[in-house]
C-alpha cells in the first residue's frame, strides 16, 4: 500500500461569508498524479491554499506526512506554483538561473549563502526541465511555455515531495501544453514526486494522471482506470447537463508525438 | 579654489578634505545604488524622498540639542519608517498617503524647532543641500559605520529581499517572513538616506538613490550585473561631481545629480539605439 502524504477528513473552508469547501474527505498517496477539475469559483485554489496552511480551515482535519497541519513544519517538502506566477514585470532584471536559485532559499535558514551544492541543484533542475539552454536569458524575454517551465523549475529545485500547480498551462498553445504535461509525467515517474494540478484540460487529466479530483464546494475523487466513466464523476460537479465525450484510445492520438 | 583647473586634480588627492570627501562619497554612492535599485524594483522610490524630508525634523532637533544631527536624523527616520509600516498594516493609509503624512510631520516638526531656536543659518543649509567637501572625521565615521552595516545586511539577505521584491505572495508561500524583511529593508533605506545627507543633502538624496539603478536597468543585464552597473554609475557620478565641485567651486550635490542624470540619459539612448 502506498504511503499517504495528505489525509483530509471532513474539511470545510470558509472565505468571508461563503463556505467554499464543504465536508471534503480524501487521501493523496506518495506518487499520485492528481488532476483537479471543476468550474471556476468552485474552490480549487482555496483547497490548495488550505492544504498549504495559507487559508485556515473552518472544520475537519488535514494531516501532511502524518502530522496535523497545525504542528507541521516541513514546508520545504511542498512546493506551489500559483496561477499568477508568470504575470511579472518583464523588465525585472533576473536571468532564468538567478530566478530558479531563489527557490533554494529556506524559510528556517534565511541569510544562508548559496553554496556549490545549491548551484549544482539549480543546474540539474534546469537540465531536467530542458531549459539549460536559456539559463542566462532574462525571464522577461521568454515565451509562455518557457516561463512555465522556469517557474516549475523554481519550485522543483527544492526537491519537494509534493508539488501543487494552479492552472499552469493557461494561455499557451496545445503543443506546448502537451510537452509540459509530458515533463510532469517524467517528474512523477522518475522522481516519484506527488503532483496535484488544477487544470481545465480534461483530456490531459484523463490521459496523463492517476487520479481525478472534482471540486465544486464538494470534493469527489476517483482513480483513473479503464473502468472509470469520466462523464459520471464530472456530472457531480459540472451538473447533469454536462457531457464529456471521451474514449481512452484518444490518449494515444493526443500524445502520439512522444 | 576657483582658480584651479582639471590639471590640478592629482594635487587635490593629497588634501585630506578631498580624501574624506571621496571616501564618504564613494561609500554613500555604493550603498545608495544597491538600496536604490531595490527601491525602484519594489516601486517604492518615493519612500526615499519621504524619509529624506522627514529626516529634516531630526536634523533640526540635533542642532537644537547640540548632538550630531546625523544621529538624531537617524532616530527620526527610523521612527518614520515604523510609522509608515504601522499605518499600512493597520490600513490607516495606503503606502503613498502614509509616506506623505510622515513627510509632512517630519518637515513641519523641523520648521517648528527652527523657529523656536531662532534659525540655524548655514549649518542647516549644509544638511539640506549637502556639504561633501566639509565632511569631518566624525561625520565620516558615521557614514562608514552606517554604510558597512547596510552593505553587510544586504550582502547577507539580498536573496530574500530579491525574492520578496520579485513576488511577495510566492515568498510568503515559501515561508519567508515577508513583513519583517520589508520592515528591515525600509530601516536600511533610512540608514542609507542618513549616511547620504551630508554628502548630497536631504533634498537631492532621492536622485542618487534612483538614477544609478535606473541607468543600470536600461542595459538589460542579469540581476548581479545590474547591481554592479548601478554601483559603477553611482561611484562615477559621485567622483566626477566631487572633483568638478572642488575644481570649479560649485555645489557638489548639483553636479553629482547632473552627472547621474547624464549617465541615465546616455544609458537610455544606448538601449534605444544599441
Amino acid at each position: 500500500m502506498k504511503t499517504p502524504v495528505i489525509e483530509v477528513k471532513d474539511l470545510s473552508v470558509r472565505r468571508g461569508n461563503e463556505m467554499v469547501i464543504k465536508d471534503a474527505t480524501f487521501t493523496i498517496s506518495r506518487g499520485d498524479y492528481v488532476g483537479i477539475v471543476g468550474p471556476n469559483g468552485g474552490g480549487k485554489t482555496s483547497l490548495l491554499l488550505t492544504l498549504l496552511g495559507i487559508i485556515p480551515l473552518e472544520r475537519g482535519t488535514i494531516r501532511l506526512f502524518g502530522k496535523d497541519i497545525s504542528s507541521f513544519s516541513q514546508w520545504e517538502r511542498i512546493a506551489y506554483v500559483s496561477q499568477d506566477a508568470t504575470n511579472f514585470d518583464v523588465n525585472f532584471p533576473l536571468t532564468v538561473r538567478e530566478l530558479v536559485s531563489l527557490g533554494r532559499i529556506r524559510r528556517n535558514l534565511i541569510g544562508r549563502k548559496l553554496r556549490k551544492d545549491d548551484w549544482n541543484a539549480v543546474d540539474e533542475t534546469l537540465r531536467f526541465m530542458g531549459i539549460e539552454n536559456i539559463a542566462h536569458r532574462r525571464i522577461g524575454e521568454l515565451s509562455g511555455g518557457q516561463k512555465q517551465r522556469v517557474f516549475v523549475a523554481k519550485a522543483l529545485v527544492r526537491n519537494p515531495d509534493i508539488i501543487f500547480l494552479d492552472e499552469p498551462v493557461t494561455g499557451v498553445d496545445a503543443e506546448t501544453q502537451e510537452k509540459f504535461y509530458k515533463k510532469l509525467s517524467d517528474l512523477n515517474i522518475t522522481r516519484g514526486t506527488t503532483i496535484m494540478i488544477v487544470s481545465h484540460d480534461l483530456a490531459a487529466v484523463f490521459c496523463r494522471m492517476s487520479k481525478v479530483m472534482c471540486v465544486n464546494r464538494e470534493v469527489h475523487m476517483a482513480d483513473i482506470t479503464e473502468e472509470l466513466e469520466p462523464d459520471e464523476i464530472l456530472k457531480k460537479v459540472y451538473g447533469e447537463h454536462f457531457h464529456f465525450v471521451f474514449h481512452r484510445h484518444q490518449c494515444s492520438g493526443v500524445f502520439e508525438h512522444e | 579654489m576657483n582658480e584651479l583647473s582639471l590639471f590640478d586634480l592629482p594635487r587635490l588627492f593629497s588634501y585630506q578634505f578631498f580624501q574624506h570627501a571621496l571616501l564618504g562619497g564613494t561609500i554613500a554612492a555604493l550603498v545608495c545604488a544597491w538600496v536604490g535599485l531595490f527601491l525602484i524594483l519594489r516601486k517604492e522610490a518615493m519612500i526615499g524622498d519621504g524619509i529624506a524630508h522627514t529626516a529634516f525634523g531630526g536634523i533640526a532637533l540635533g542642532l537644537l540639542l547640540g548632538i550630531n544631527p546625523l544621529l538624531s536624523a537617524l532616530a527620526v527616520s527610523i521612527l518614520a519608517v515604523l510609522g509608515i509600516s504601522y499605518m499600512r498594516k493597520k490600513e490607516m493609509a495606503q503606502s503613498d498617503a502614509a509616506i506623505a503624512v510622515m513627510l509632512a510631520l517630519g518637515f513641519s516638526a523641523g520648521l517648528i524647532i527652527i523657529s523656536l531656536a531662532g534659525g540655524f543659518n548655514v549649518e542647516l543649509f549644509s544638511y539640506l543641500f549637502g556639504s561633501i567637501l566639509t565632511i569631518d572625521r566624525s561625520d565620516l565615521l558615521i557614514v562608514a559605520v552606517l554604510g558597512i552595516s547596510t552593505a553587510l545586511f544586504l550582502g547577507m539577505f539580498y536573496k530574500e529581499i530579491l525574492s520578496i521584491t520579485f513576488d511577495e505572495e510566492a515568498s510568503r508561500l515559501m515561508g519567508l517572513p515577508v513583513t519583517t524583511l520589508s520592515l528591515a529593508f525600509n530601516v536600511l533605506v533610512a540608514l542609507t538616506i542618513v549616511l547620504s545627507i551630508k554628502v548630497i543633502g536631504m533634498i537631492l538624496v532621492v536622485a542618487i538613490l534612483v538614477l544609478p539603478g535606473l541607468a543600470a536597468l536600461q542595459l538589460k543585464l542579469s540581476f548581479k550585473r545590474t547591481v554592479c552597473a548601478a554601483m559603477g554609475f553611482g561611484v562615477f557620478s559621485m567622483v566626477t561631481g566631487i572633483s568638478l565641485s572642488a575644481i570649479y567651486d560649485v555645489a557638489a550635490s548639483g553636479i553629482i545629480v547632473f552627472t547621474a542624470a547624464g549617465v541615465f540619459l546616455f544609458a537610455a539612448a544606448y538601449r534605444r539605439l544599441g
